[in-house]
């Protein structure tokens, strides 16, 4: 108990200190308004950011970063409630029944029940995050090779698991990463690897180019397809307090919401989409009234939003304590610790106390400040959803340009993020996902690495990913994961057989 | 050709390819894996699942009519096609330029393309966003941006 006060207090006198509430505050701030913005997301904005923070300390650089990320999980329910547009994807539920309540004239409680929901996860999500990261963190310490490439393969096969459409197209995203974390160097025998004799390419493909592309330049292109403007909700926004009957109807939601969110956040490759989809369900299976799902349910919105907040907390375990990203923003975070020279993984909490708790408690502040930009401020917000995307859509490529050229003052990185913004466009046409390639493309090194070591210590023996517990575990679950949708299909065939 | 099709076939393909490459790189053993080992595993996957993408895709046209969405009918390609001419010539005279005269013409064309018929508006728009990125990206947050060969812009 003393050394958990003690990291307490180091968390609290860092998060508190004037440039990191300032930090803070710019963070949540821009989380917010990229929330708010459909078009740009928080791996987008990330991307464009990091370059900005290598003049900052560590900490400082990761309180600002993650600060955009559960920022923008408040921000995403906004214009799902008003418009019927999810400002991220997480937020895609909330559309359900939170566009209805507005229809009926309950703009106010949707917004305000989502407001206070995303609080009391995220403030809930921060202290089981506080009691179970460091024990998990000792457990990871014994880690070795075979348990971190099993590991690595689960984060991976889970990600495509939870993409929507062809699990095939999924995994042939996350063979495309692991193929382009290939170009350059091999770390190990110093040889270069597919750079086509251009010298740029001997470090390998820029991640944040990469991202740019697939994810800013591409959904530019993709909206660009249909010039059509955003119609705003017109109905005026009053009484953002839910009356006790919405609080009834909510406290239990929001409760489940906050724990599903958490464990499903934790698993790596899992995260607040996945989260916020399986709320729901359970929250309609749970409620006295399913038929009012889908027509304004007010639980239907408590409890998505309380589980894709706090599976933004959750996700931040695998990060601290592995080094290993649950989705593409915590990826980003990773790279943003290694520029700093912080190697991610069991040993940071350890050696680097102040960066875990001063980030924990930066979060508390974070969501305090959260409720107060969101709740009064939300006629602001709503004003921005009108500056057309004519106006807007120049800013977004202008700032993929930016991003991408500051990292090394090159342009060639700016052609990379170019080819990468056709390719994104082509890959939404032909319905493929581009976020396991850019998790696969991270995590591309640590798989390679891990599994030449273990094949290296094993004499090129692969029983040894069964030979230990956690290795075994991990390797079984991505198997069972692989197999299931053929299982799923035989069995939905012989059940639609038999009911024929 | 169905779309899954085609670009199953084009993953096969480039799986292939990088098989290839990866046997140039050499392989090495299973005990002592070298340079082309991963490259290669990742390769080979690629090119099976587009095997299969394509198999798959190609039973289940045999088995049920399937509604083949006209994904490229209704697209505005004129607007994209635009945009990636201006993003491509960005590119290239970003360093002949510099930074203040090129990002100023990148907006222009683009905040034209929606507004074929106006000037000023455009005008007024590309000066203030340029204006305004130079002083937060070179002078607040020091980027380091090429003046060009009119030399605008100060360090």
């Amino acid at each position: 108990m003393p050394d958990f006060l003690h990291n307490f207090i180091l968390g609290s006198h860092t998060a508190f200190s004037t440039m990191n509430v300032l930090y803070c505050f710019i963070g949540v701030f821009i989380g917010t308004l990229i929330g708010v913005l459909p078009g740009i997301g928080p791996t987008g904005t990330i991307s464009l950011l990091l370059p900005i923070t290598y003049g900052m300390s560590p900490v400082s650089a990761i309180i600002m970063l993650a600060g955009i990320y559960y920022g923008a999980q408040y921000g995403g329910s906004t214009t799902s409630i008003l418009v019927n547009i999810p400002g991220e994807a997480s937020s895609v539920v909330t559309c359900i029944d939170g566009y209805q309540m507005a229809r009926q004239g309950r703009a106010g409680p949707a917004l305000g029940i989502a407001a206070f929901s995303s609080f009391f996860a995220g403030t809930f999500g921060l202290i089981i995050l506080m009691f179970v990261a460091e024990p998990l963190a000792g457990i990871a310490i014994k880690f070795g090779p075979p348990e971190y490439f099993s590991l690595l393969v689960l984060a991976i096969i889970i990600s495509t698991y939870l993409c929507h459409g062809s699990m095939i197209k999924a995994l042939i995203m996350i063979t495309a990463g692991v193929s382009l974390s290939q170009v350059g160097l091999d770390t190990i025998t110093g040889q270069t690897r597919f750079t086509l004799g251009i010298m740029h390419l001997e470090d390998g493909v820029g991640l944040i180019p990469v991202v740019m592309g697939l994810f800013g330049v591409a959904e530019v292109f993709m909206n660009l397809e249909e010039s059509q403007e955003v119609k705003v909700f017109k109905a005026k926004i009053k009484g953002l307090l839910p009356n006790l009957k919405d609080w009834k109807e909510s406290i239990g939601a929001m409760v489940r919401g906050t724990f599903l969110g958490f464990f499903l956040g934790i698993l790596p490759g899992g995260g607040a989409i996945v989260a916020s989809f399986l709320s729901y369900g359970v929250e309609k299976k749970f409620s006295k009234h399913p038929e009012t799902f889908g027509k304004g349910a007010i639980a239907g919105v408590a409890g998505p939003e309380s589980a894709n907040n706090s599976a933004s907390s959750g996700a931040f375990i695998p990060l601290f304590t592995l080094g290993i990203p649950a989705n593409s923003v915590m990826a980003l975070l990773l790279g943003a610790l290694m520029i700093h020279g912080l190697k991610p993984g069991p040993f940071l909490i350890k050696e680097h106390p102040e960066i875990f708790w001063g980030t924990i408690m930066s979060m508390y502040l974070g969501n305090v400040i959260l409720i107060f930009l969101n709740l009064p401020l939300i006629s602001i917000w709503v004003k921005l959803l009108k500056v057309p995307y004519r106006v807007l859509f120049p800013l977004i490529l202008f700032f993929c340009i930016i991003g991408s050229y500051s990292i090394n003052n090159n342009i060639f990185d700016v052609f990379i993020m170019l080819i990468f913004g056709i390719i994104g466009y082509l890959f939404r046409k032909h319905e493929y996902e581009p976020a396991p390639l850019v998790l696969a493309l991270i995590l591309g090194p640590m798989i390679e690495n891990s599994l030449r070591q273990s094949l290296l210590i094993s004499g090129g023996n692969f029983l040894i990913f069964f030979e230990k517990p956690i290795s075994c575990f991990g390797i079984v679950i991505a198997i069972l994961i692989l197999v299931s949708p053929i299982f799923l299909r035989k069995y939905r065939t012989s059940i639609s057989k038999l009911a024929e | 050709m169905k779309r899954d099709q085609i670009s199953g076939s084009f993953w096969l393909i480039l799986g292939i390819a990088i098989c290839i490459g990866s046997v140039k790189l050499h392989l090495g053993t299973f005990s002592k894996p070298r340079t082309g080992f991963m490259p290669f595993l990742a390769g080979a996957s690629m090119g099976l699942l587009g095997l299969i993408l394509v198999v798959s895709s190609i039973i289940e046209g045999k088995n049920e009519e399937i509604k083949e969405n006209k994904i490229w009918v209704k697209v505005n390609i004129k607007n994209i096609l635009f945009t990636l001419l201006a993003l491509i010539c960005y590119g290239m005279f970003f360093n002949l330029l510099g930074f203040i005269l090129a990002t100023f013409l990148f907006f222009l064309l683009l905040f034209k393309l929606t507004e074929p018929r106006k000037w000023v508006m455009p005008l007024i728009l590309s000066g203030v966003v340029t204006i305004l990125s130079y002083l937060l990206f070179a002078v607040w947050l020091k980027c380091q941006f090429p003046i060009g060969i009119f030399k605008l812009g100060w360090r």
